[in-house]
């Protein structure tokens, strides 16, 4: 017997109940008699829910206590009357925001279209939109608005920097971006003796911007720190590899929190006497170290993971050992452990709101002590009223966080093009 | 270097005194010697675990030999890191599961060590890289990515990267035991060009044709020893040994 049949000439359509929203509900829903009780109790579940959040949210909720707090949320206590006394600090902040949206606009010159220039226009527009918000901040006049406004043009030159002068290459934006980042620190700590730069304490920095100023300094730092652990922890060499060891088991194994507690005291060990170290600076050495830590045993799972061929070809070709590194193995284990990456950077940026442990006010500390001294002061009833400052604050972590793991997502797909 | 009378540096390009090699307690080569002159193709075969791959391998150091001489084009491999990279820049090596670069293209693949180690100018090394890809057939692939290649196409780069060094030593580790049956013959199409261009090669492979029509001599491993070193003729009409004919009985 032949088990060989006629050829189907013409192609038939899938059975109809396989298809379609019919068949898909049918596929994913109801496909037996518990599936389909678990639908419909989820189903209920979900609609309660949304319900009873979607009625929170646009009747009863009261954001003004946002608006109320509005500047201190962004900046913190910088241009109080204790830390910047008899004049009007906001501008330094602001010029600094200003070197972004310069840098972003560069970048976007740099790009061209895509991702990079719906992140520039977006960041611009919504600063510049918060000109027209009506705080409650003393000491807000027009020029702070004005700079807000400045953001759109500062963008334009950026932009038109990129595109028409030789400052147009990823290299120069990169080094633009570190001097813009020290820049931004010696505005904001300001210079003594030099007019309008008075000093700021770091103590008074705070709100989204003290968040900001932690996470990109960690992350920019902690980066090349956790390649390194992560080469010298495979390195030959029995001391390099047994230091990158204890290094990161010790940063590791400790919790965050006690690590801060402890930065008071560790930190300034590492240091000559009388050197001038900040309670700030301590606690971004410390987040950037334990960040670093983490993020070599990311990058060692990415180098665990490469073929032994990919470095045997390249030194069968006359590369030296380092030269391997660089061009093979760290480009794919990067490439292939970047959800990681993104991941840990991720955990940098929230964790950085655990500076309240050494007194200083990043935004979600310093909305936690609003809100408790307006109830306690009897402005507002209950610590209830106030609870959509931390809807808020939750809907800005999330819209960085996620920011974070789109860019990520599109780097692996732009990378992905010649994936295994 | 002086002519000693074992060595001719000129003629005998690749001489082996009794090399041994250990993995752990596994003797894996037992005092293997033999001599590759100048212009030789000399294909090697043998049963798996018979320590052919790990000998081609100690030759640019990919292993290292515990006992014994290597001297290759002159210069004695030794622990001295400069003579291994001189070696390895002279010794081209094509491996099995090809080992192309996936993050970088095809035409990078091969410009990558002529640039970073022989410092060519980058227009330079692509005319190369060009060239070597016409040569191997496929010139048109230079901007795609290794993953988007078939088999026989990647490992026709993996040749063309190793010839872009200018090698005066080709080795093959299986290239092509990886590959698909329709795939093997453009392979070796390539080999069989490159042995003809008298370049030096040591290949091991299991292909009896390509062995008996294009090499000088047939090495066979068995337990880490040469056990025969003939040539094809021979080799396969006459062999000296009971193991050889055996071998040959199950692979032929």
């Amino acid at each position: 017997m032949s088990t060989v049949t006629e050829p189907v000439t013409t192609q038939l359509p899938p059975p109809r109940s396989e298809i379609g929203l019919v068949g898909w509900l049918r596929a994913n829903l109801f496909s037996t008699w518990y599936n389909s009780a678990l639908t419909v109790v989820v189903g209920a579940l979900a609609a309660w829910a949304l319900w009873y959040g979607l009625r929170w949210l646009f009747i009863d909720a009261d954001f003004t206590v946002v608006s109320t707090l509005g500047g201190l949320l962004i900046i913190g206590q910088y241009n109080t009357d204790q830390a910047c006394a008899g004049q009007n600090c906001f501008w330094r902040p602001q010029a600094a925001l200003l070197l972004v949206t310069l840098l972003l606009g560069m970048s976007w010159g740099v790009a061209g279209e895509g991702l990079t220039r719906r992140i520039a226009i977006i960041v611009a527009t919504v600063v510049a939109l918060f000109a027209f918000l009506p705080y409650s901040l003393e000491r807000m006049g027009w020029d702070v608005r004005l700079l807000l406004l400045a953001n759109v043009p500062s963008l334009l030159l950026g932009w038109a920097l990129a595109r028409y002068t030789r400052l147009g290459t990823w290299r120069w934006v990169a080094i633009l971006s570190v001097a813009a980042f020290l820049l931004t620190l010696v505005l904001l700590r300001g210079l003594p003796g030099v007019p309008g730069l008075q000093p700021v304490s770091v103590l008074y920095w705070g709100g989204l911007m003290l968040n900001l100023l932690l996470a990109v300094a960690g992350i920019v730092v902690s980066f090349p720190i956790g390649i390194a652990l992560a080469l010298g922890r495979r390195s030959r060499l029995p001391v390099v590899k047994l230091l990158c060891v204890v290094f990161i088991e010790v940063f590791r194994g400790v919790p965050l929190i006690t690590l801060l507690f402890m930065s008071q005291v560790l930190v300034p060990l590492a240091f000559p006497e009388n050197f001038p170290l900040n309670a700030l600076l301590r606690a971004a050495i410390i987040i950037t170290l334990f960040s670093a830590a983490y993020m070599a045993e990311n990058i060692r799972g990415g180098l665990q993971a490469l073929h032994p061929g990919q470095a045997e070809a390249a030194r069968a070709l006359g590369l030296p050992g380092w030269q391997t590194t660089l061009l093979i193995s760290l480009p794919q284990a990067i490439r292939n452990v970047i959800p990681a990456i993104v991941g840990q950077f991720i955990a940098l940026f929230k964790d950085t709101s655990l500076v309240y442990i050494i007194g200083m006010l990043d935004i979600v500390e310093l909305s936690r002590k609003f809100a408790t001294t307006y109830v306690e002061n009897n402005m507002l009833p209950y610590l209830d009223d106030v609870q959509e400052v931390f809807i808020f604050l939750a809907l800005v972590f999330w819209i960085f966080c996620f920011g974070m793991s789109h860019i990520s997502g599109r780097i692996e797909r732009h990378l992905g093009v010649g994936e295994r | 270097m002086t002519t000693n009378g074992t060595t001719d540096p000129v003629e005998d390009i690749i001489v082996c005194r009794d090399v041994h090699k250990w993995y752990g307690n596994f003797h894996a080569l037992r005092g293997v010697s033999t001599t590759v002159q100048k212009g030789e193709v000399v294909v090697i075969i043998g049963p798996s675990g018979s320590g052919k791959s790990t000998f081609i391998r100690t030759i640019n150091r990919l292993e290292q030999h515990q006992r014994g001489d290597i001297i290759v084009d002159g210069i004695e491999l030794t622990n001295d890191v400069r003579n291994i990279d001189a070696i390895r820049r002279d010794v081209g090596m094509v491996f099995q599961s090809f080992n192309l670069f996936p993050h970088l293209t095809v035409l990078r693949n091969i410009t990558l060590a002529p640039t970073k180690v022989r410092h060519m100018p980058s227009h330079e090394a692509e005319g190369v890289a060009m060239e070597l890809l016409e040569r191997v057939g496929i010139p048109e692939q230079a901007d795609k990515y290794p993953a988007q290649l078939s088999g026989g196409q990647q490992q026709r780069v993996a040749i063309a990267r190793a010839l872009a060094m200018q090698p005066n030593i080709m080795l093959f580790d299986e290239p092509t035991s990886a590959l698909d049956p329709e795939m093997i013959k453009e392979v070796l199409e390539v080999m069989r060009e490159l042995a003809e261009s008298q370049m030096t090669i040591l290949a091991v492979s299991h292909e009896l044709g390509f062995a008996r029509e294009v090499a000088d001599r047939i090495v066979m491993f068995d337990e880490g020893q040469i056990v025969e070193d003939l040539p094809p003729d021979e080799f396969f009409n006459n062999p000296r040994h009971e193991r050889v004919k055996h071998f040959l009985s199950q692979i032929l």
